[in-house]
C-alpha cells in the first residue's frame, strides 16, 4: 500500500507520541481508549496516510465524529501539533457526500448563503448602525437564537457600525468536513464587514481570525480587555462562573480577560473544568446528543456543588448548551453571555 | 495469527465484550507507544477490571500460548508495549483506583492504572510527597512506572521508582497471584520481588496493586541557574557541591545546542551563547533552601560559571523549569524524527561523555542536542533527523551504538531510566555479558514458563 497525501506530512511528524494530550481530552476521559485520544487519533491519520486503514474504516469514521475538536490537546502539547488543523483536513478527506447525516447537511446547507443566515435573523432583526469603530458581527444562528447578545454587545460598544447584510463566517463549514466552503464564506464575510470585525463568539473568533488574520478579527472579550466599558458593580453583588469558549482559550490564548472584566461587577468562582468543552462544540451537541450530554453532566455536577448565580459564556453554542442542561437538571443557576452580564 | 471467534468469545465473557476490541483502528492506534520506529500489531486490546479478570486472561493466554503485552498509558520510550509480535494488549488503565492512602505508615495502596501525577496530588492533599518524577508524569501509569523503573527530575536527592515500592500484587504467567511485602519499611524476608519487577518491563507478571512509599513533603522550595563557557566547568562544579555537602533536589544541565535551540524557539531569555546551562534546585525548610542555592551558587562561580545566582522570582523560577522541560519539544520542532536516549555515566564523568557524545555527532554529520540529571549522571542525547533522506536512520543507529559503547567505558549504563524494551535488546548483552543474559532468562522461565509475558523484550 502507497503513501498518499491527504495531510501535510509535516503536521503529522510533529506529533512524537509522548501521549502527554491524554489527561487532556474529554474523549479520552469518556472511554480511556486510546484510539479516543488525541495521539490514537494522529496514530489513524497516519494509517490513512499510509494506507494501512482504507478511507472507510468504521473506527477511523467514527473517532472522527467522537472529537468534539476543542483542541484542548493543543495547549498542553510540549511539539506544538496543530491538531484543529489535522482535525479539519480528516474531516474534510472523510465526510464526503452520504457520510454526513441529513442533520449536518442542512445545518451546512442554511448557513451557505448570505439571504439564508439574513431569513434567521428576519424576525428580530438588528437595527442597522453606521459608527467608527468595529463592525459587529451578527452570527448565524446566534441570530436567531440569541439577538439579545448583539443588542448587549452593541451597547458595550458605543461606535460599534452594525450591518444586517452579513452571513455566516464559516465556522461551521470548516469544522465539519468542507475546509474550502469555510474558507470562502470567511473572506466574504471580511469583505461585507470592511475593517475592524468584532464578534460575542469565540469559536467564530479563531476560525475567521486564521482565514482574514487575527489583527483584523476580535472576540469581545479580547476587545473589551482593550476598551474597558463603564460597568456598575451589581447590587447584591451576583457569583458567577465562567465556562471558557474552547477555540478562544486553546486556538487563541484568551481566557483572563473575561475573568478581569467579570470581576468588576461580580464575584467570579472558578470551576475546575472552567477550560474544559461543555460538550456543545459547534454542531457536535445536534449531531451527538448523547455524547454531548455526557460530557456536559461532570460539569453540571460543578455548577451545583458551586451554587453560583451565572454560568458566563462566550460563545452561542455554549450558551444553549448550558441552558438546556440547566433546565434539564432544574438547577437555579441560569447561563448567560458575557456581553449580558456586563451591559 | 488472528484472533479466533472463540478466544474473542472467550476474553469477553472474562471482562465484558464492550472491553474487548480488534478492529483495525483501535489494534492501529495500541501498534505503538511513545518510542519512534517500532511498531507492532496486536491482535486483542483488553481491559480487565480487577486481578481475578487479569489471572482469567493470563490462563488463556497461557492455554493458547500467545503473547500478553501489559500497558498503562504507552508513554514509554524503548518500546517496552509495542505488541511485536501480536498478541493481546493487556491495558491497566480502568484499574486506576487508590485503595489506601494511610498518612500514619507514609504509604499509599494503588491499582497499576492510576496516574503518577493523581497519586502525587492526593499524597500532598495529606502533606507527602511522592518523589518519583518522570516527565510524562501527567500521563503515565504507576504500574508503567514500576514496570520500567522510571526516574525523574529528583533522582539524585529522593532516589527513583524503586525506592519507594515496599509491595506488590503481580499475576504470574502461569496465572498464580504473587503477593509481596507491604507497609514495611524493613522486611527480609524471602528475594526482593518488588525490586526484581520494578524494571521487568511486563516481563515477569502483571502488576496488579501496588504498596508505595510516601515521604513528608518540604515546606518549601526555590531554583538558581549558572552558565558556563564550556559543559567541562559545569560538570567539575556538579562534583564540587556534592563535595560540599550539599544533597541538591534538583541538578540539570543544557548543553549549547539545546540553550541555542530552546531560546530560538521558546524566547525565555537564556543565554544562547553559553556553552551550558545548569539549572539546580533544593526544598526543605525556607532557610534550609535559601542557604544552600546561595552555597550552590558559589560552588559554581569557583568553577568559573560566567553567571550564577538564584532565581529572582517565581516567575524566574518557573521560565528556568520551563526552560529544561523544553529541551526536547524544543530539539523536536528541527527535523521530522526525533530520537532519544538516556545514557547514564557515573557524574564525575558526564563532561567527558558530552564530549564523547559531540564528537560522536560530528563524525556522522548529525545534530544531537544533550540535555538531563547532571546529579545523577544521566544524560538524554537527543538525535533529530529528517528520515527521508537515504541512510539516515541507520547512521543514527551506529551513532548511538557508539555512544551506548562509550557510556559502558566511562563505567556507565545504556539506559538509566528509560528502559530496555524492544529499543536496546540488542545493547544489552555488551553491558550484561553472557552469563548474566542467561541468568535473566532462567528468572523469567519461572515466572513465566511458557513466554507468554511480553516475549522478545528486554532479556527474553
Amino acid at each position: 500500500m502507497s503513501e498518499r497525501s491527504i495531510f501535510e506530512p509535516e503536521l503529522l511528524d510533529r506529533c512524537i507520541s509522548c501521549g502527554f494530550c491524554l489527561p487532556a481530552c474529554p474523549t479520552y476521559g469518556l472511554t480511556g481508549v486510546e484510539a479516543s485520544s488525541p495521539r490514537g487519533r494522529i496514530n489513524l491519520m497516519r494509517a490513512l496516510q499510509e494506507g494501512t486503514l482504507p478511507d472507510d474504516d468504521p473506527t477511523a469514521l467514527e473517532e472522527s465524529s467522537f472529537c468534539l475538536g476543542c483542541r484542548a490537546c493543543e495547549p498542553v502539547c510540549p511539539a506544538g501539533v496543530r491538531y484543529g488543523e489535522l482535525l479539519e483536513t480528516w474531516r474534510d478527506h472523510s465526510w464526503k457526500g452520504r457520510r454526513r447525516s441529513p442533520m449536518l447537511r442542512l445545518l451546512l446547507w442554511s448557513t451557505a448563503q448570505t439571504w439564508r443566515v439574513r431569513l434567521m435573523g428576519l424576525r428580530r432583526h438588528a437595527r442597522r448602525r453606521l459608527g467608527t469603530g468595529p463592525s459587529l458581527m451578527l452570527g448565524c444562528f446566534e441570530r436567531a437564537l440569541f439577538p439579545s447578545v448583539s443588542r448587549a454587545a452593541a451597547a458595550l460598544v458605543p461606535g460599534a457600525s452594525i450591518s444586517s447584510h452579513q452571513g455566516c463566517c464559516g465556522a461551521l463549514h470548516a469544522h465539519n468536513g468542507e475546509r474550502e466552503r469555510g474558507r470562502r464564506l470567511a473572506v466574504q464575510l471580511g469583505y461585507d464587514l470592511p475593517g475592524t470585525i468584532l464578534t460575542t463568539s469565540g469559536g467564530c473568533a479563531a476560525h475567521l481570525g486564521s482565514v482574514l488574520g487575527g489583527d483584523r478579527v476580535f472576540e469581545l472579550s479580547e476587545w473589551l480587555g482593550e476598551h474597558p466599558p463603564a460597568v456598575t458593580p451589581s447590587r447584591p453583588r451576583l457569583r458567577v462562573a465562567v465556562q471558557d469558549s474552547c477555540h478562544l482559550r486553546n486556538g487563541m490564548g484568551i481566557w483572563r480577560e473575561a475573568r478581569t472584566l467579570l470581576a468588576e461587577v461580580a464575584e467570579v468562582v472558578e470551576l475546575p473544568s472552567a477550560s474544559a468543552c461543555c460538550g456543545a462544540a459547534g454542531t457536535y451537541a445536534l449531531l451527538r446528543p448523547r455524547d454531548s450530554r455526557r460530557i456536559l453532566d461532570a460539569k453540571l455536577d460543578e455548577i451545583r456543588a458551586a451554587d453560583v448565580d451565572y454560568v458566563v459564556t462566550l460563545n452561542p453554542g455554549c450558551l444553549r448548551q448550558l441552558q438546556s442542561g440547566l433546565r434539564r437538571r432544574r438547577l437555579r443557576t441560569r447561563a448567560i453571555h458575557l456581553a449580558e452580564v456586563l451591559s | 495469527m488472528t484472533l479466533t471467534t472463540s478466544l474473542r468469545d472467550r476474553l469477553a465473557a472474562v471482562v465484558g465484550p464492550e472491553h474487548v476490541r480488534d478492529d483495525p483502528g483501535t489494534l492501529e492506534a495500541y501498534a505503538r507507544d511513545a518510542t519512534p520506529l517500532h511498531r507492532g500489531a496486536a491482535d486483542a486490546v483488553c481491559f480487565p477490571a480487577d486481578t481475578a479478570q487479569v489471572q482469567r486472561v493470563v490462563k488463556i493466554a497461557r492455554a493458547e500460548r500467545i503473547p500478553l503485552v501489559v500497558r498503562g498509558a504507552g508513554t514509554n520510550l524503548c518500546g517496552a508495549t509495542v505488541p511485536q509480535l501480536g498478541g493481546i494488549v493487556l491495558v491497566m488503565t480502568r484499574m486506576a483506583r487508590l485503595i489506601e492512602l494511610d498518612p500514619g505508615n507514609m504509604s499509599a495502596v494503588v491499582q497499576p492504572g492510576m496516574v503518577t501525577a493523581t497519586l502525587a496530588e492526593e499524597a500532598a492533599a495529606h502533606g507527602l510527597l511522592y518523589p518519583p518524577d518522570p516527565g510524562s508524569r501527567t500521563t503515565s501509569t504507576i504500574g508503567g512506572n514500576v514496570g520500567t523503573c522510571a526516574g525523574g527530575l529528583r533522582g539524585l536527592k529522593y532516589g527513583v521508582t524503586r525506592d519507594y515500592v515496599l509491595g506488590c500484587e503481580a499475576v504470574l504467567g502461569t496465572g498464580e497471584v504473587l503477593r509481596y511485602g507491604g507497609k514495611v519499611v524493613k522486611n527480609v524476608a524471602g528475594f526482593d520481588l518488588a525490586r526484581l519487577l520494578c524494571g521487568s518491563e511486563g516481563t515477569l507478571a502483571i502488576l496488579t496493586e501496588l504498596t508505595l512509599r510516601l515521604v513528608p513533603a518540604p515546606l518549601a522550595s526555590g531554583v538558581g541557574l549558572a552558565y558556563f563557557s564550556r559543559l567541562k566547568e559545569a560538570g567539575a562544579a556538579v562534583s564540587r557541591v556534592l563535595a560540599s555537602g550539599i544533597l541538591p533536589a534538583t541538578l540539570e544541565f543544557l548543553d549549547s545546542t539545546c540553550l541555542r535551540t530552546v531560546e530560538e524557539f521558546a524566547g525565555i531569555g537564556l543565554r544562547a551563547d553559553a556553552g551550558a546551562l545548569l539549572v539546580f534546585g533544593q526544598d526543605g525548610t525556607p532557610e534550609v533552601v535559601a542557604a544552600d542555592l546561595e552555597r550552590i551558587a558559589v560552588a559554581c562561580r569557583a568553577e568559573g560559571a560566567i553567571e550564577a545566582r538564584v532565581a529572582r522570582d517565581e516567575t524566574e523560577a518557573t521560565a528556568l523549569l520551563e526552560a529544561r522541560r523544553a529541551a526536547l519539544p524544543s530539539l523536536s520542532r528541527l527535523a521530522p524524527l526525533t530520537i532519544l536516549e538516556d545514557a547514564t555515566v557515573p557524574r564525575s564523568r558526564l563532561a567527558e561523555m558530552v564530549e564523547r557524545i559531540e564528537e560522536i555527532a560530528v563524525r556522522h554529520g548529525l545534530l544531537i542536542g544533550t540535555f538531563g540529571h547532571a546529579g545523577d549522571g544521566n544524560l538524554h542525547p537527543t538525535c533529530v533527523v529528517d528520515p527521508a533522506h537515504p541512510g539516515v536512520v541507520e547512521r543514527v543507529e551506529t551513532a548511538f551504538s557508539e555512544i551506548f559503547d562509550a557510556a559502558l567505558e566511562l563505567g556507565g549504563t545504556i539506559t538509566g531510566e528509560h528502559g530496555v524494551g524492544l529499543a536496546k535488546r540488542a545493547h544489552l548483552e555488551s553491558q550484561l555479558g553472557r552469563a548474566q543474559i542467561e541468568l535473566l532468562r532462567r528468572i523469567k522461565l519461572a515466572f513465566d514458563p511458557d513466554g507468554i509475558l511480553n516475549p522478545g523484550k528486554l532479556a527474553s
